[in-house]
């Protein structure tokens, strides 16, 4: 049996890139309709096991130890593996480790190995590989720029600061076999964390003998399902099949390039049948690559959040309640998602994106008519002191490399409709923006975060007292207790109920502006099978196989 | 001849020091440095990282430094791609660029040149007017256009071109790069060497060697190719460097692994010491081919004396 996809209307696709182009230049450009040759899959795996995929841009490094972007961690993904591992649903399956038990107050946890895990060159996986690559993250000598995140293992922060001995550290190996962690606080999403670059294990021997450069394809040691066959700077990474993973048997594809492109190369690849899984498409052409491509066409909400921050330490919204409110409720989030970014992204009422287990709690407004929202939002509008003659006048700071021009009017277009206020959107390039908001110079700005692991408290934090990316410099009582013992709760429903109480007093005292969680869209041909998508978009090139096709 | 070469690039390392010393204050004074992430690292760590890269001393003392690795050929490290040099970065890329751009300009001269020179010769006849037309739209219609219709037609429609990528030796890979490069400067090339032709053709030492009888090819080739080479040359100097460095667009599209990319992103990015690197090797490429472009012209026009 074969599935015949008809893979229509690519010309008015790739015309689309220059329309998307020309009218970055004030110009417009329609797109006449054309043909494409259909796509036959059969059943049967292919015979060339090559997958191709999209990386958004060039990793900086593939060092576990120093690499801080989200298309390293894609690599070393494959190139690695942890105690833990990604199942191919993005749910953390065993990797190393073949079992693990906890302490009843969730602080100690015991790992034991598998004896049969093996590097590439052959070296047995030993908890030796482990302490030594957490070690060497948290050496202030090897710069980590993601050390910090190890902060959850006792002594870890201080060891990492400079202010404590290496052989400090809560983490110990009983045996070759068996590591033993000690933790801070309760840490549920220590499984997932385990299946992060920054914890998998390091070849010793390789990293010393050949120093900054063992990441280099003719050294590197990995002990994944995959091996470094070539790595040029802007052009592309191949990977091959490494035989001596534990687990070959279950991995199908035979090699792997991955090619940094940006947004508009990556369709232009994927229509020419050069690559098999974009990773990412301009937002502009959802609509149109979703009409011509179908079910090529994939997007999931991500573990992402676009919103908006006030700066809480001065006026005129650190003490205006009715303002903040009033502002909120005055956005159309439906039209920003289904028309701004034409439904590759979500709407978002609240901070924490859908998390499984997790079910935070939503405005009351959020399930209002617009009639009504806009109606309570004007009269509050009225009430914090504002008025057609006398409106709001703030300028919003968006960073121009995360963000598009379009939607920031569209937000200002809905406030100045529905309140009378003038908002005025203004770029600025990312690290000039980071700089202002530091100094806590601007009063109302967009901050998109994504989340380091599925839990709420990566998001909630940002509205800590004290914590460092705690931009509008929120210092609420209310908030910062149950968080404090939501972290102390070793058990998950009590700790959840916790981060739901500081998320519902955020929401009640409208200290920020959630409005879309980002969504991560991909094009994947129908003959790449394996994949599942996940809120951590983290699809491991092992579980992926071709099948057999014609036309690409 | 000679000394006019010694002091030309006596003077061109004075200008380096400036343009170095230029790009050097200008992204120091930039605000955000090269490890700024929205997630503030501890104060150790960060400072072990700028003793790494030097950022703890001084500015004037990292320029200093900056400056003695310089003469000595040294770019440093690149702050961007951690455990990998700027020269090495130039060393892998440059050599695309200078391969794409070399072609691009020397299709642009053939074909432009033929085109240019026949529509002078045969003025006001559809010679003339369809490869001018033609050449209108190759000046006005942008590469970030061109490039990506190119892969349109001949990588996802015909199939018969790759729609990217880099491999040393396959000529695939390169003609769709080439020619989305080619095509501006061809249409300027066309229209340059149509005006400076026709107004050599009307000259009267042409005219002169018609009425000795001369055959057209001899009179074309022999009398009036030189002259008409003039203006080319003064244009081929900042052109070359112009296809150097003007290929970012078509780098990325086509995801070459030229140094076009890094430049920008460098910027972006705060790489200091990339982005310095090169926009000296820029800064030193435009001195060479004006430097090249001074020298033809002497060659080609005996009424030219260097002086420097």
């Amino acid at each position: 049996m074969s599935a015949r996809i008809r893979a229509g209307g690519l010309l008015a696709g790739a015309l689309l890139s220059c329309a998307t182009l020309l009218a970055a230049c004030g110009e417009q450009s329609s797109a006449p309709r054309g043909t494409a040759p259909a796509i036959t899959v059969g059943t049967a795996l292919a015979a060339d096991q090559t997958v191709t995929r999209s990386l958004l841009d060039m990793p900086r490094t593939l060092d576990p130890s120093l690499l801080t972007d989200i298309y390293g961690q894609a690599v070393t993904d494959d190139l690695f593996e942890g105690l833990t591992t990604l199942g191919p649903d993005g749910r953390m399956v065993p990797g190393v480790a073949t079992s693990w038990e906890t302490s009843a107050d969730g602080k100690q946890w015991v790992f034991h190995l598998r004896p049969e895990a093996r590097w590439s060159n052959g070296d047995p996986v030993t908890a030796a590989d482990f302490l030594y690559a957490w070690h060497r993250t948290l050496d202030p000598k090897t710069g980590s720029e993601y050390a910090q995140a190890l902060g959850i293992i006792v002594g870890a922060f201080a060891i990492a600061t400079g202010h404590a001995p290496q052989d400090t550290l809560g983490a110990s190996a009983p045996d070759a076999h068996t590591i033993r962690i000690a933790l801070v606080s309760p840490t549920p999403y220590l499984l997932a964390l385990l299946a992060d670059s920054f914890m998998q294990p390091q070849h010793r021997t390789t990293i010393e003998r050949y120093g900054d450069d063992w990441t280099r394809p003719e050294h590197m040691v990995s002990n994944g399902p995959f091996v470094l066959r070539e790595l040029i700077i802007g052009d592309r990474i191949t990977l091959a099949k490494n035989a001596r993973y534990w687990n070959a048997a279950a991995v199908h594809p035979s090699r792997v390039v991955y090619y940094p492109l940006d947004q508009v190369a990556q369709v232009s690849r994927y229509l020419a049948g050069d690559i098999q899984y974009a990773d990412e498409f301009p937002s502009e052409q959802f609509r149109y690559l979703k009409d011509s491509l179908g079910a090529q066409v994939q997007t999931t909400p991500l573990l992402a959040i676009d919103q908006l921050g006030f700066n809480l330490l001065r006026p005129p919204f650190a003490t205006n309640r009715q303002l903040r409110l009033a502002l909120t409720m005055a956005l159309d989030r439906e039209v920003l998602a289904a028309k701004v970014r034409q439904g590759a992204e979500f709407p978002a009422y609240t901070l924490v994106p859908p998390l499984p287990g997790y079910t935070p709690t939503l405005p009351d407004w959020a399930s209002w008519s617009d009639a009504r929202r806009h109606a309570e939002a004007r009269r509050l509008y009225a009430a914090a002191g504002y008025s057609l003659e006398h409106p709001l006048r703030v300028q919003l700071d968006y960073d121009t490399s995360e963000s598009s021009r379009d939607l920031f009017d569209a937000i200002a277009a809905m406030w100045r409709t529905n309140l009378g206020a003038e908002i005025e959107p203004y770029n600025e390039e990312f690290r000039v923006l980071l700089q202002d908001l530091r100094l806590h110079k601007s009063l109302l700005f967009s901050e998109n975060w994504t989340g380091d692991y599925p839990d709420p408290y990566t998001f909630l934090q940002l509205y800590q007292s004290g914590f460092d990316q705690n931009f509008s410099g929120l210092s609420d009582p209310a908030v910062d207790a149950p968080l404090q013992s939501g972290t102390n709760e070793p058990d998950v429903a009590a700790r959840y109920a916790d981060f739901r109480r500081a998320e519902g007093r955020l929401n009640e005292e409208a200290d920020y502006i959630p409005y879309l969680y980002r969504g991560a869209r991909h094009l994947i041909k129908p003959y790449l099978k394996g994949w599942q998508l996940n809120v951590l978009d983290r699809i491991p090139s092992r579980y992926l196989y071709v099948l057999e096709h014609e036309g690409n | 001849m000679v000394q006019f070469i010694v002091r030309r690039l006596a003077v061109a390392i004075p200008t380096l020091l400036v343009i170095a010393t230029l790009a050097f204050a200008l992204l120091h004074a930039t605000p955000g440095g090269p490890f700024d992430t929205n997630r503030k690292m501890p104060a150790a760590i960060l400072k072990s990282i700028e003793a790494q890269y030097h950022l703890d001393e001084p500015v004037w003392r990292q320029y200093l430094r900056y400056l003695g690795e310089l003469a000595h050929g040294n770019l440093g490290p690149s702050f961007q791609y951690r455990n990998t040099s700027v020269n090495e970065l130039i060393r892998v890329g440059f050599p695309v660029d200078l391969l794409v751009g070399g072609l691009a300009l020397l299709a642009a001269l053939l074909v432009g040149g033929s085109l240019g020179l026949t529509a002078a010769v045969r003025r006001h006849t559809a010679w003339d007017y369809l490869p001018m037309f033609a050449a209108s739209l190759g000046v006005a219609v942008p590469v970030f256009v061109v490039a990506p219709l190119l892969i349109l037609v001949f990588a996802v429609q015909l199939h018969w071109l790759p729609s990217g990528d880099w491999r040393w030796g396959e000529l695939r890979y390169l003609v769709l790069p080439v020619t989305a490069l080619a095509l501006p400067y061809v249409a300027y090339v066309a229209r340059m060497t149509r005006g400076a032709a026709i107004e050599v053709l009307t000259s009267p030492y042409i005219r002169m060697a018609r009425a000795k009888g001369l055959p057209q090819a001899t009179i074309l080739l022999r009398h009036a190719l030189r002259p008409v080479l003039m203006p080319l040359v003064s244009f081929l100097g900042p052109a070359f460097a112009g296809v150097l460095t003007g290929s970012i667009i078509v780098e990325s599209v086509f995801g070459l692994p030229g140094i076009g990319r890094y430049f920008l992103v460098g910027a972006l990015n705060r790489d200091y010491t990339l982005v310095v690197g090169i926009t000296v090797l820029y800064g030193a490429l435009i001195i060479a081919f004006n430097l090249l472009a001074d020298l033809a012209y002497a060659w080609l026009d005996p009424r030219v004396r260097l002086r420097a």
